[in-house]
């Protein structure tokens, strides 16, 4: 094996590395990106259960955020992966198809990311329900507005205000989840560092770069979140 | 090491204090002295310094200027490179502390404790006295103040004016030579003011030496030896209750006695 | 749904938890250790000390906790120096690696959630403490760390709870914990959903015992009404 440096390694070049974890990363974006999404909507659906949904609705909620804050995300890309998998090569069988068919990765693993950061989504936005003043609401019961004119001329914007800590907050740890997405073999940027690591017997180096990358991603992310929690608490008087 | 102890008639003794916040001079050569068993009741309106003042005897607060003796034992201060005062002998100033017991507004007594714990956290750890003895005197310090049945309660059990009198004992546990209290009666429901001004009142009818910031006129008047009123950091009267209270020269004071009284 | 398959599932899952708590558990306590030195560095007031301690929560917190796992159970081999020399035999191994990978993880959190609490201690005990003439040191081991700990027991508790489901990451070196279990009985027999759904109910239950357990540490540590016998009554009332 070849004596490679760090440079050769990062060098967008015949053998560097470059190109192809740059690559990954930005799969790795992609995919925490839609996991994030999905987990929001399942929040903001959750979260609304549990605030004014009736009794089944909130039982049914309870259990999903109890649940998924018990068990270990690996767990639950495990079960969509594989899972996911058998049941895929069932359907297969039934149409006559032979062998083993894969769940896609990149779903199995948009779907467990957001199904476990939904849980953590709904805890922010019930709580960031609760932080809102009730009496804006009752303003605009009060005007008469409708259900879907409340919610999204004033609820939605009010609670957003008081989420962004805690999106914030999600963010950062589905960033870090989506490297769990590597055992699907999806090639976000672990997967990637590893096959480098296993070609150029670097594993350190390799390793090394793609924590600085996700570090890199992670300072970035915490910036531009920082700015945009300054900028959505204008008229916003701190206790 | 006695260092700078000189003979004094008096208990505490405070001589030309300057303090600055920034650009702000809070105290501008402020001198008093009390002697033993003397009530003295500071008084002013708010910004005047008067906390300021008191915080500045036990060094919670480093005078930028002036001399503090406590029992005839002067206070060493020195000048840090960058301007500022710091304590010379950290030492001297902790068994100065040990000896003075100080009564805040917001009572801080030491939630993870007991009152009992409370009390003889001081004595035990400070002034290293045998535990047994801490615990007997602290019972009995409980007893006088009136909340002897709550000695194994936490401090968030207890009403406000009960947290206040815990807060007096554990100063008297320690066997000061004087007391400061930093506006005791403030941070308290009207209601439960009285049960506290009466356990001052007692402390001062047995003879302790007390510098008692606050805005309760009656217990100015009625119970303590001198008042001083403090204006802008600069003594504006210093005299007994009845000359200040009836005879002020000053305008000012006279305005401030007038708004006060209730 | 096969009653029998999911019993013998469960039975065989079952074996994998002392490895889970095993893990859990053992990286939680040394955490602490390296957690507190670590909080400790950052209220220290030396520069360098300060700074060593913030730029460790810094890497450990924004990077992914396989990541580090990686580094140290496949990284470290390539360093001849380190196969060499006596470390090897426990580098090598991936309980070891797992071990360390987590302890270092958990300290970071931790040693913030400490830190914070050191900073939550309300001032005006501090200074209460201080006009009595305690020493610095007394006070910071009598007043300033007994709240620190009060104040930072239910972030640690679901610090240790977040530790459980952190181990399952060791399945992916190979350590047969309850998830690497349940993988291995996946290959075997092809049911991936039971299986997992099974693994799935066994954390909830650990979960659940250690919530309840956390909860009653946590109530024996907060300030409690003492039980009314107090059969000595000193008058009282009346005194003044």
């Amino acid at each position: 094996m070849a004596e490679t440096g760090i440079l050769m390694i990062v060098g967008f070049g015949e053998g560097g590395w470059g190109s192809a974890l740059l690559s990954a990363a930005a799969m790795t974006l992609a995919v925490a990106i839609c996991g994030y999404l999905l987990g929001v909507v399942i929040g903001i659906l959750a979260a609304w259960a549990k605030i004014s949904g009736g009794r089944m609705l909130r039982i049914v909620a309870d259990a999903y955020t109890t649940i998924l804050r018990g068990i270990p995300d690996l767990l639950v890309i495990f079960l969509f992966y594989f899972g996911g998998s058998a049941m895929v090569t069932a359907i297969g069988r039934l149409f006559g198809a032979q062998g083993f068919i894969g769940f896609p990765s990149f779903l199995a693993g948009t779907i467990a990311i957001g199904i476990c950061c939904g849980a953590q989504h709904t805890e922010v936005f019930r709580g960031a329900f609760k932080a809102v003043s009730q009496g804006e609401i009752e303003a605009a019961h009060a005007c008469g507005m409708g259900l879907w004119l409340r919610f999204r001329r004033i609820i939605a914007p009010l609670t957003f205000r008081y989420a962004i800590p805690g999106l914030g907050n999600v963010w950062q740890v589905v960033l870090k989840e989506s490297a769990l997405v590597s055992v699907t073999g999806l090639t976000e940027l672990l997967r990637q560092s590893q096959i480098g690591a296993g070609s150029t017997g670097l594993p350190f180096d390799f390793f090394l770069i793609a924590g600085t990358i996700y570090l890199i991603i992670s300072t970035l992310s915490g910036v531009l979140l920082h700015m945009a929690a300054i900028r959505s608490s204008r008229g916003l008087r701190r206790a | 090491m006695m260092g700078n102890k000189t003979s004094t008639p008096y208990a505490l003794e405070v001589r030309n204090l300057h303090k600055r916040f920034g650009a702000l001079d809070v105290l501008k050569g402020v001198s008093l002295a009390a002697k033993e068993g003397e009530v003295v009741s500071i008084l002013g309106s708010s910004g005047s310094g008067k906390s300021t003042l008191l915080r500045c005897i036990n060094l919670l607060e480093m005078p930028d200027d002036g001399e503090i003796i406590v029992d005839g034992d002067r206070i060493e201060l020195a000048k840090k490179r960058d301007g500022r005062t710091c304590a010379k002998d950290q030492r001297q100033v902790d068994r100065i502390r040990s000896e003075l017991g100080m009564v805040f507004q917001s009572f801080n007594l030491w939630s993870h404790k007991t009152i009992l714990e409370n009390l003889i956290e001081a004595p035990v750890h400070v002034q290293k006295r045998p535990r047994a003895e801490c615990i007997e005197e602290a019972e009995g310090l409980l007893a006088k103040v009136g909340i002897a049945d709550k000695r194994h309660y936490y401090p968030s059990h207890l009403s406000g004016g009960q947290q206040q009198r815990a807060a007096i004992a554990r100063a008297l546990a320690m066997r000061p030579k004087a007391m400061l209290f930093d506006e005791p009666t403030s941070a308290l429901d009207p209601e439960l003011v009285g049960e506290v001004l009466k356990t001052m009142r007692i402390l001062a009818e047995e003879g302790r030496t007390m510098l008692v910031v606050t805005h309760e006129m009656g217990f100015a008047r009625d119970v303590s030896s001198r008042v001083i009123f403090l204006h802008q950091g600069a003594i504006e009267e210093d005299g007994s209750p009845a000359d200040v209270f009836g005879n002020t020269r000053s305008e000012r004071v006279r305005q401030f006695i007038k708004g006060h009284n209730h | 749904m096969d009653i029998q398959f999911l019993f013998d599932t469960f039975l065989e899952l079952l074996g994998g938890v002392p490895l889970t708590l095993q893990l859990a558990i053992s990286s939680v306590c040394a955490g602490f250790v390296l957690a507190m030195v670590l909080a400790l560095f950052c209220a220290s007031g030396i520069p360098f000390l300060d700074w060593f301690a913030r730029l460790y929560f810094f890497v450990f917190r924004g990077t992914p906790l396989l990541v580090q796992l990686f580094l140290i159970y496949y990284g470290l081999s390539q360093f001849e120096a380190i196969r060499s020399s006596f470390l090897w035999p426990i580098l090598r191994e991936p309980y070891w690696c797992a071990l360390i990978a987590f302890t270092m993880n958990t300290a970071a959190y931790a040693g913030s959630i400490l830190y914070g609490g050191m900073l939550a201690v309300p001032y005006g005990q501090v200074e209460a403490a201080r006009v009595c003439g305690m020493k610095r040191t007394i006070i910071f081991r009598r007043i300033v760390l007994p709240l620190a700990l009060r104040q930072a027991l239910p972030a640690y508790g679901n610090e240790l709870i977040s530790m459980v489901k952190a181990t399952s990451l060791a399945s992916i070196i190979t350590l047969m914990e309850v998830t690497g279990t349940a993988a291995r009985i996946v290959s075997e027999s092809y049911r991936a959903i039971e299986v997992f759904v099974a693994a799935g109910v066994i954390y909830l239950m650990i979960n659940f015992l250690l919530t309840r357990g956390i909860h009653m540490l946590e109530y024996q540590f907060s300030p409690r009404v003492p039980a009314q016998n107090n059969s000595r009554n000193i008058a009282v009332g009346g005194q003044l």
